[in-house]
């Protein structure tokens, strides 16, 4: 499959995930759509490192090139795991003090 | 060779040789329509608050399936999901064990080693204490 | 790379010493030895006296400049905790936990001023915030704390999230992660068109997010008003300085291909992140609020080292960083013992307490950029940078720059006007004697700094 696919799809699953932060008033729903942005960049660096190992592999049958790019995809999740972690403490935290996990309540702040 | 002949042939088979089939279809799904369109239209309705309820096998219901869970479950699911997904980095090495040699086995000895720093923090913090 | 194995060791050694000792005394001062280990392991690592050598495989550079900034950035955390130790132990019950976060932000920031690869950079900026979205919410029981803590986390993780986009985009077009190693630039031929120049232009927008500057600073008053005030001094001052390290670091020479659209977009974000941290400055009741715009505006000053991006601003934003977080790391200190956060609460302070009021107008002096302060030339150092890169073309934006540093000395003379001209009765907790004397050894350096810069200077090269 030609790499725009991938492109445009990751794209499509990036651009969901942003209007769903921008939009939604559940903080739970704006976690996942962050999630689901980071998901959209791993499916993306996948398929990078994909494309570049089918073009290295054919001058040189034993090639690594492109294996970083899977390798970070580790590392973006992991990374996300801990932020979930931290995340849900901070919501639940909320949510044991007001009882809602609406992000409209979070207009204390302005004066 | 006869194989492959036949497997062409199977494969050349015109669309006219699925007629039987769509028909089944069409049956099998009009003939559920129709029953449950029937039914529903000439059965007698009786509501009565008990035919309304969530049906469990007998037993009376209690409550809201939504109530409010121990926090101490999202502490232990915070945690599952922190230590669950750090083995991640255990695959590839467990793929690569000989390749990578001393070299990775001390890089993955100090992984753990952080690993088990935390374990043993949460446990000492009693996170994982369901009694206390 | 000492800082940074150091740091996290540090770090696990906090949270074990929260476990056996409940003494929050001991905590603080456990928690200074570790800091003065840190700087010592760091500047050791600077004159390559001593030092762990790991094999890092190119994804990390050290240099004077990376090394120097680490100094920087620990020797203001140490400070801080001297300073403001007493503050932090009544933040919360979990007082080894804090400085354990306070830790493993500095091994973030030691991350950032050596990455050489784009994962390093991504591991840098998570491992700096996510302990910050926890000290945001500290105060577990304080509503705006929670709220703080909740924004700065749900926009913290929105521009992680963007920064990946563009990371990913960019490997798409140069098929690695690594930036030039000699000169640590993106200066890679963006061979897929488009998809490099929109890498570099969200990696642009998540690091604006994380230094506040312009269309992206929406949730620094907030957050800097919501969380703890110990911690807000955190927050904006060493947090924030490291993150415009690693702004240089990535952009530091701009490849030709990029050279026209980031002509136009640098300036207008400098304009528009002084335009606003100045302006909404002059209109705020609260000082905390008031410094939290006013580090917006900072900001705005600390991004010519971006547009400049030679010698001199690598210079400037050293100097920046050290007066910046110098001066307010002080003018937090002394806020956070006041009973009242706003101007009126600094009426009549310098007549109960004259030394405390002197040291506050020292610091502000500096922030405003007054000669004789360390401040003045930090910004000198910026506008000086643009104008050697961008000759004319670049006279306006530093007549723009000039302009609303003239609009800042407004705000912070309010405060001083409040101290000195104003009758009240500002009410203060007590403060001991070590505190007043390292609040003047403070302002000792600001202004040594301000006459000799090349002291801090000098030591970038030998």
């Amino acid at each position: 499959m030609p790499i725009e696919y991938y492109i445009f799809l990751s794209l499509a699953l990036f651009s969901i995930g942003i209007v769903g932060v921008l939009t939604r008033r559940n903080a739970i729903v704006v976690f996942m759509c962050i999630e689901l942005m980071l998901n959209a960049v791993n499916l993306l660096l996948v398929a990078f490192s994909k494309m570049y190992y089918a073009m290295a592999v054919v001058n040189n049958s034993a090639t690594t090139f492109g294996t970083d790019g899977q390798l970070f995809v580790f590392f973006i999740m992991v990374v996300a795991a801990a932020e979930v972690s931290v995340g849900l403490a901070i919501i639940v935290m909320m949510y044991r003090n007001t009882h809602s996990v609406d992000i409209n309540f979070l207009n204390r702040l302005k004066n | 060779m006869n194989g492959l002949s036949l497997f062409l042939d199977v494969n050349e088979s015109a669309a006219v040789d699925y007629f039987p089939i769509a028909v089944q279809l069409i049956f099998a799904v009009g003939f559920v329509v129709t029953m449950i369109a029937v039914s529903a239209w000439a059965g007698p309705k009786r509501k009565t608050s008990d035919k309304l309820e969530t049906f469990t096998s007998g037993i009376a219901t209690h409550g809201d399936a939504r109530q409010p869970m121990a926090v101490k479950y999202f502490l232990v699911a915070i945690l599952f999901v922190l230590f669950d997904v750090e083995v991640i980095f255990f695959y590839p090495y467990a793929v690569n064990f000989r390749a990578l040699g001393w070299d990775g086995f001390y890089a993955v000895l100090m992984f753990v080693a952080f690993f088990l720093a935390g374990f043993i923090y949460i446990i000492k913090k009693g996170a994982l204490d369901w009694e206390g | 790379m000492n800082a940074i194995i150091l740091s996290a060791i540090a770090g696990v050694v906090m949270m074990f010493s929260g476990i056996f000792s409940k003494n929050k005394h001991a905590l603080t001062n456990t928690a200074i030895a570790g800091l003065l280990i840190l700087l010592i392991g760091n500047i050791l690592d600077t004159y390559h006296v001593y030092t762990i050598t790991v094999n890092t495989h190119d994804m990390l550079h050290f240099d004077k400049f990376g090394a120097s900034f680490n100094s920087i950035a620990i020797g203001a955390t140490l400070l801080y905790v001297l300073l403001s130790g007493r503050d932090i132990e009544k933040v919360g019950v979990n007082v080894a936990e804090y400085y354990a976060l306070v830790f493993f932000a500095l091994c973030g920031i030691s991350l950032l001023s050596s990455f050489n690869s784009l994962l390093i950079l991504f591991l840098g900026v998570e491992i700096m915030s996510i302990p910050l979205y926890i000290l945001t919410g500290a105060d577990k029981k304080n509503l705006k704390g929670n709220e703080a803590s909740l924004k700065y986390f749900l926009m913290g993780a929105f521009s992680t999230g963007i920064m990946l986009m563009g990371i990913a985009l960019l490997y798409g077009a140069t098929g690695n992660f690594e930036i030039n190693p000699s000169q640590s630039l993106i200066n890679v031929p963006l061979t897929h068109g488009i998809l490099g120049p929109l890498g570099l232009l969200f990696i642009f927008i998540s690091l604006s997010f994380k230094v506040s500057a312009a269309p992206f600073h929406f949730w620094t008053p907030d957050v800097y008003d919501g969380a703890p005030s110990v911690f807000t001094s955190f927050m904006a001052t060493i947090i924030k300085s490291a993150g415009f390290i690693a702004f240089i670091r990535l952009f530091s020479s701009r490849s030709e291909d990029l050279e026209v659209s980031w002509q136009v977009i640098l300036p207008l974000v400098i304009v528009a992140t002084l335009l606003i941290g100045n302006i909404t400055a002059v209109f705020q009741q609260s000082v905390k609020r008031m410094l939290a715009y006013s580090s917006i505006a900072q900001a705005g000053f600390m991004l010519f080292a971006l547009y400049g991006s030679n010698d001199l601003a690598r210079e400037g934003i050293i100097l920046y960083a050290t007066a910046y977080s110098l001066a307010t790391i002080g003018i937090f200190a002394i806020l956070i013992r006041m009973k009242d956060y706003t101007f009126d609460g600094y009426n009549g302070l310098a007549k109960k307490q004259p030394l405390l009021a002197f040291v506050n107008t020292v610091f502000l002096l500096s922030l405003a950029g007054i000669p004789l302060t360390a401040g003045f030339f930090a910004k000198y150092y910026m506008l000086a940078s643009a104008i050697k890169e961008g000759g004319h073309s670049a006279l306006w934006l530093v007549i723009v720059a000039l302009l609303f540093a003239a609009v800042s000395v407004y705000y912070y003379f309010r405060v001083i006007q409040a101290m000195y001209f104003k009758d009240g009765e500002a009410e203060m907790s007590e403060t001991n004697k070590g505190f007043r004397i390292l609040l003047v050894i403070i302002a000792c350096i600001i202004i040594l700094i301000g006459i000799y810069p090349s002291l801090l200077l000098d030591r970038l090269y030998f």
